[in-house]
């Protein structure tokens, strides 16, 4: 399987082209492509370092947020209904080839 | 100190890791991510990439999970970012006015700065009996694909320690069908990290999942033939068991550290950059020992966070950058699918106070110390640490009576406003 191309507005709004590859959670290629992403637990939905915002029509393409996951973003800076996700609860997918995302503010 | 991040210098010789816990790799990648140009040289004492540490009391026990932890990087990315390793190699000593450290392959690395981050030992057994077969510990993915095959149904499995650790363990076993014993020395489970009420809603769940605890029992031996048979306890009982694990804790990896002459009290004393006693050496994780930052306190973190955070600092440090404000500390542990999730750390005289009911499944304890928010357990209520972690943070007052009523949120319950906070402690000391 190929890689995704990923467009990323980091938190000063400057934008990056970067390879999403087959094996990555989202969270991981934005960590492994230098982004300012702690992630802090691992990839465990425990932390909500590795928040970031989808476009709505992307995010209503994927599954609903999990409890654990739901918990966390209601909470964190910035919430968006339709738009939060913790990046590493997002997979791979080729329908997210070419996507958006933007880095959620720090706390 | 120069850090050396100017152009016009360059840096011959590298800064060598030593260690690829959490902490090592999260120091090389965050020279990289800094933009540190020199060269960085990791080693790891065990084989194979470095790897994450908490599935291995969690999901990798479970059955049909597949024999691996999750890589911490994929290969391809160390190589992608000049990040040299050396796996199942140890340092040996080092020569710190050579600047070079001896490796137990022969040979000699020099240094442009050193970092150790030689993390925690299980602290081992002392009792007779200790080295039988099936006694065993559990820190590396080793220790844990060992304790796997060891956790068969019907298997009798007496745990030593009622922490992180042996709970979590337990909980692993009694789902794989073994009959699982918790002996404690203390009168309730995790009462070095939280409070009773918590304690007795965790004895709980692994009650009803068939876990028999056993409160002030200190263990005098292991006995057996060939192999562990049963643990001894003081007065005489003795419990049968084929597997024993025992989960007492941990050491620092410090002996390098001081046998070095850098200082150390149970633990590498670093100060807020990552820092020993000597200035091209750092370090960082588990295997410190240094005053927080949040509260004075000095302390020795076992956790993903401190990990990661004293990492970002000693890279901060190296790169003459500015580092990232500190952060609460924080620690998760899942039990029966039942998520613990602290912020802060607890003092056994802080003010516990309960949101919610216990009973419900659901609920947080909160601890106020001088009438501050100092800590919170959560349980399955992640709603509550993350508002928590942060008037943490800001030293929040909290009033009692509010932070009660779960109805309230938590923000809701603050008392005063951090503006006034330092007089009112002043006020309150005097």
């Amino acid at each position: 399987m190929s890689n995704n191309k990923l467009t990323v507005v980091d938190r000063e709004g400057a934008t990056h082209d970067l390879e999403w590859e087959p094996d990555q959670s989202m969270m991981e290629a934005l960590r492994d492509n230098d982004l300012p992403v702690l992630a802090s637990c691992g990839g465990t939905a425990s932390c909500a370092t590795c928040h970031v915002f989808l476009e709505q029509e992307v995010f209503d393409t994927l599954e609903d947020r999990s409890e654990d996951e739901l918990e966390l973003l209601v909470e964190a800076e910035g919430y968006r209904e339709c738009g939060s996700r913790l990046s590493c609860q997002v997979g791979f997918s080729r329908d997210l080839n070419g996507v958006t995302v933007t880095l959620a503010p720090e706390e | 100190m120069r850090s050396g991040t100017g152009a016009a210098v360059t840096i011959q010789d590298p800064v060598v890791i030593i260690g690829a816990g959490h902490s090592g790799v999260a120091v090389a990648t965050g020279l990289r991510s800094r933009g540190w140009e020199g060269g960085v040289l990791l080693i790891d004492a065990e084989n194979g990439l470095p790897y994450e540490r908490p599935p291995l009391s969690k999901e990798l026990l479970k059955e049909g999970a597949p024999d691996e932890s999750a890589v911490l990087r994929k290969e391809k990315f160390y190589a992608d970012k000049g990040i040299a390793r050396l796996a199942g190699v140890t340092a040996e000593s080092i020569d710190r006015d050579g600047r070079t450290v001896l490796l137990s392959d022969g040979t000699r690395q020099a240094y442009h700065r050193l970092v150790i981050a030689t993390g925690s030992r299980a602290r081992p057994l002392t009792v007779p009996g200790a080295g039988l077969p099936g006694v065993r510990s559990l820190r590396t993915r080793d220790d844990a694909l060992e304790l796997k095959r060891l956790l068969v149904p019907g298997a009798r499995v007496a745990i030593i320690g009622a922490g992180y650790i042996g709970l979590e363990v337990a909980a692993a076993a009694a789902a794989k069908g073994c009959e699982v014993t918790v002996l404690e020395f203390q009168d309730r489970v995790m009462s070095r990290v939280t409070s009773a009420p918590v304690s007795r809603h965790f004895e709980q769940l692994h009650g009803r999942h068939g876990v028999r605890f056993v409160f002030g029992a200190a263990v005098t031996s292991i006995d057996g033939g060939e192999r562990a048979e049963r643990v001894t306890v003081a007065g005489g009982t003795n419990f049968p068991a084929d597997v024993v694990l025992a989960g007492i804790g941990v050491l620092p990896n410090e002996e390098l550290a001081a046998d070095a002459g850098l200082e150390c009290r149970d633990g590498i004393l670093v100060d807020g950059h990552g820092r020993t006693s000597n200035p091209a050496v750092y370090a960082s994780g588990d295997v410190t020992r240094f005053t927080s930052p949040i509260d004075g306190a000095s302390q020795r973190l076992e956790c993903i966070q401190n990990a990661l955070a004293q990492a970002d600092r000693v890279a901060a440090h190296i790169t003459g950058q500015a580092a990232a404000e500190p952060e609460i500390p924080w620690f998760w542990t899942v039990q029966h699918g039942v998520r613990l999730q602290t912020a802060g750390v607890r003092h056994p005289e802080d003010q516990a106070i309960v949101r919610g009911e216990t009973s419900g499944g659901k609920f947080s304890v909160v601890y106020l110390r001088e009438g501050r928010l100092a800590a919170v357990d959560t349980i399955a209520n992640l709603a509550d640490f993350r508002t928590a972690k942060r008037l943490i943070a800001q030293g929040a007052r909290i009033d009692p009576a509010l932070a009660a009523d779960p109805g309230i949120p938590l923000t809701e319950a603050t008392s005063g406003t951090p503006n006034h906070s330092d007089a009112d402690l002043a006020a309150a000391r005097s």
